[in-house]
């Protein structure tokens, strides 16, 4: 027995007990956030780029410290989730409320020009496509231009003389974005059209922009900076919470802590995050150095 | 020709006179500046910031005196500008520093797609920096809704000057298939609307001298041929074409040259690595170098005259310069001959 107690084994025996109580505490912190785990798969369930799931939720919500965890749990809870499914409701229903204000306008279908802004298989390309399928607009007579094509639109605003164009895309965050193709375009419409851009969500900031061009925004809703925690002008976190969040920010990604333009903007889409969430979410390019719980496509390695 | 031309040539007659009649009478109405849309053919680049800024000034103290002009935009509870960007602006500006000030607006009916497209033009002609390309597509829309192709009478109509309407038929000239090219949305792959008019004497030129290439390629396979070395950066201005029709000209009374300049234009278009420059330089900058030299010559010997030297008493440093330029002529002309003397080569610039 005298032998059992010797030096050595007295290290192993620490060793072991030092092992155990480290995989202890690895697991009753796994387990103690289990809940928090399972509803952010269930919340952000159909997230296509990266479709959540326990090991990662677990290796993104890991690299915090435990003390800024509460503040993380808090940050998620207010991302406001946009499902394939509200995406195509919100479209719809604001799309077929606009052709019902065109109508009292004496605006028919057979004048509204629909607009894809960006290239085919972005955001703009495939609601348009949805929009057109479900809401059966070339039944009824739309036109539907690709905002590249601007000899076509020029064409066809001479043929109509007068009516509306409404440009479809799914976020539009500062706005610049949409002005830089809408504005050159803008140029060769022929007659009198109003114009209107159609989305599921937009940004109080843009909406400046579009009003200052005279375009009307369709927003399912308006992403406003009171609800963004990290924005400035929100009170959803106390001083000092804040500033340790945008540190962490600021740390994994110097320059587009906030996302673009720092807008901090906090709605995720079914099919992707926009450029504009900040990066402590999406995580770093490729997802070197830091991973994000909901990437961009882009992000991605 | 479009059936209601002669109706629309008509209604246009009456309006012609003047510009000011194409803009209905209507009722005036107080608008918020959130209420207006600003023109999309109207761009910032058209005002000078100096006389806005007074025009500002004189809003923030007596608000806007002078109504501006709009319509509304159906199915949109907002008012379109018509006349009165400059005031919408500086209304824009001051909004910005927090005093709301409210517009005076003329509400009239909607401009017909003509009147509207004139009233455009008038605005295109004080822009500093305009694309032909949009100016070109109205002036299309005018011309197929009133059946007038002249060009006279379209510059009357329009507003726009001779040339500018000469410019843009030209443009309009080109199929559409090379029209899109100068509408690219992007600025790094758009063919700049410039190349097709410094490209179309090209064109002509190749199909009157070249016409077994022009039959052979057909004036869009020339036209795909030029654009391709436009990509290729083998014209790396498109002012270079000039060069080719300078050198066809330059060899009006030389006819090796001008079967010379022939060749060399076939070789430029069947080549795409071949440069402007370096295809039709050695035919254009030579001739030109010898005519600046003649006139220097002229120059030179007409001052000397009139300095009357002959007759100075101080002649050392004047005898010194003479000598240097005498050496610096004959090595020249001892080049032009064929002989080479290097030794004289330095004469003047070790000075």
């Amino acid at each position: 027995m005298r032998e059992v107690t010797s030096l050595p084994f007295k290290i192993l025996l620490k060793t072991n007990k030092l092992i155990m109580v480290s995989n202890l505490r690895h697991i009753w912190q796994t387990l103690k956030y289990w809940p928090f785990y399972l509803w952010a798969i269930y919340h952000f369930s159909g997230y296509k780029p990266q479709p959540l799931k326990m090991q990662i939720v677990n290796k993104w919500f890991r690299q915090f410290e435990e003390k800024d965890k509460f503040s993380i749990l808090k940050l998620l809870w207010n991302i406001r989730y946009v499902t394939e499914r509200e995406t195509e409701d919100l479209i719809l229903s604001r799309n077929s409320n606009l052709l019902e204000r065109l109508s009292k306008s004496n605006i028919t279908c057979k004048n509204i020009i629909y607009v894809q802004i960006h290239d085919p298989g972005s955001s703009s390309a495939v609601i348009l496509n949805m929009l057109r399928d479900r809401g059966k607009l070339e039944r009824k007579g739309c036109y539907f231009v690709d905002s590249k094509n601007i000899l076509e639109l020029n064409k066809l605003t001479s043929k109509l003389e007068s009516g509306a164009i409404i440009y479809v895309d799914d976020f539009a965050g500062s706005g610049h974005q949409f002005c830089s193709v809408r504005d050159p375009f803008s140029e060769y419409i022929i007659g009198n059209f109003s114009e209107f851009f159609l989305l599921p969500c937009i940004c109080e900031e843009a909406l400046y922009e579009l009003g200052h061009r005279g375009v009307e925004a369709v927003a399912g809703f308006v992403h406003e900076k009171a609800v963004r925690p990290l924005h400035p002008n929100s009170s959803i976190f106390g001083k000092a919470t804040k500033e340790r969040l945008v540190e962490i920010c600021t740390k994994i990604d110097p320059k587009g802590a906030l996302g673009y333009n720092k807008l901090a903007a906090m709605v995720v889409f079914y099919r992707n995050a926009p450029n504009a969430v900040p990066v402590i979410l999406r995580g770093r390019v490729y997802q070197q150095e830091w991973i994000g719980i909901l990437p961009r496509t882009t992000d991605l390695p | 020709m479009n059936p209601n031309a002669d109706k629309n040539k008509e209604k246009l007659k009456k309006n012609e006179d003047n510009a000011a009649s194409i803009i209905p009478q209507g009722s005036l109405k107080k608008l918020k500046v959130s209420q207006i849309k600003p023109s999309s053919n109207n761009p910032r680049l058209l005002f000078d910031p100096v006389p806005l800024s007074e025009l500002k000034e004189n809003i923030c103290q007596n608000g806007v005196l002078v109504p501006i002009t709009v319509y509304e935009v159906r199915g949109q509870n907002i008012y379109a500008i018509l006349d009165g960007q400059r005031r919408y602006q500086c209304c824009v500006a001051l909004e910005k520093e927090g005093k709301e000030i409210s517009i005076p607006a003329n509400i009239v009916d909607p401009p017909s797609k003509i009147a509207g497209l004139l009233f455009m033009f008038s605005i295109h002609n004080f822009r500093e920096q305009w694309e032909l390309m949009p100016t070109a597509l109205s002036l299309k829309v005018v011309m197929e809704d009133l059946g007038e192709h002249d060009s006279e009478k379209l510059s009357k109509l329009t507003g726009l000057s001779l040339p500018q309407v000469e410019r843009c038929k030209i443009l309009l000239s080109f199929s559409e298939k090379y029209q899109e090219l100068s509408l690219d949305p992007e600025p790094t792959t758009r063919i700049p609307s410039n190349f097709w008019i410094e490209a179309n004497p090209i064109l002509d030129l190749t199909e009157e001298t070249i016409p077994t290439l022009a039959k052979k390629l057909g004036r869009d396979g020339i036209t795909d041929k030029l654009v391709e070395k436009y990509r290729g950066k083998k014209i790396r201005s498109v002012i270079h074409f000039r060069r080719i029709t300078e050198a066809y000209e330059l060899s009006e009374d030389d006819k090796s040259q001008r079967s010379r300049v022939i060749e060399r234009l076939e070789n430029y278009i069947t080549n795409p690595q071949l440069e402007t420059r370096a295809a039709f330089d050695e035919f254009v900058v030579d001739s030109r170098r010898i005519q600046n030299v003649v006139s220097a010559c002229e120059e030179f010997i007409s001052q000397i005259r009139r300095a009357k030297v002959e007759h100075v008493l101080e002649r050392e440093e004047l005898t010194i310069a003479l000598k240097d330029v005498k050496i610096y002529i004959e090595a020249i002309l001892q080049k032009l001959e064929g002989s080479d003397e290097p030794s004289l080569q330095n004469t003047v610039e070790d000075k």
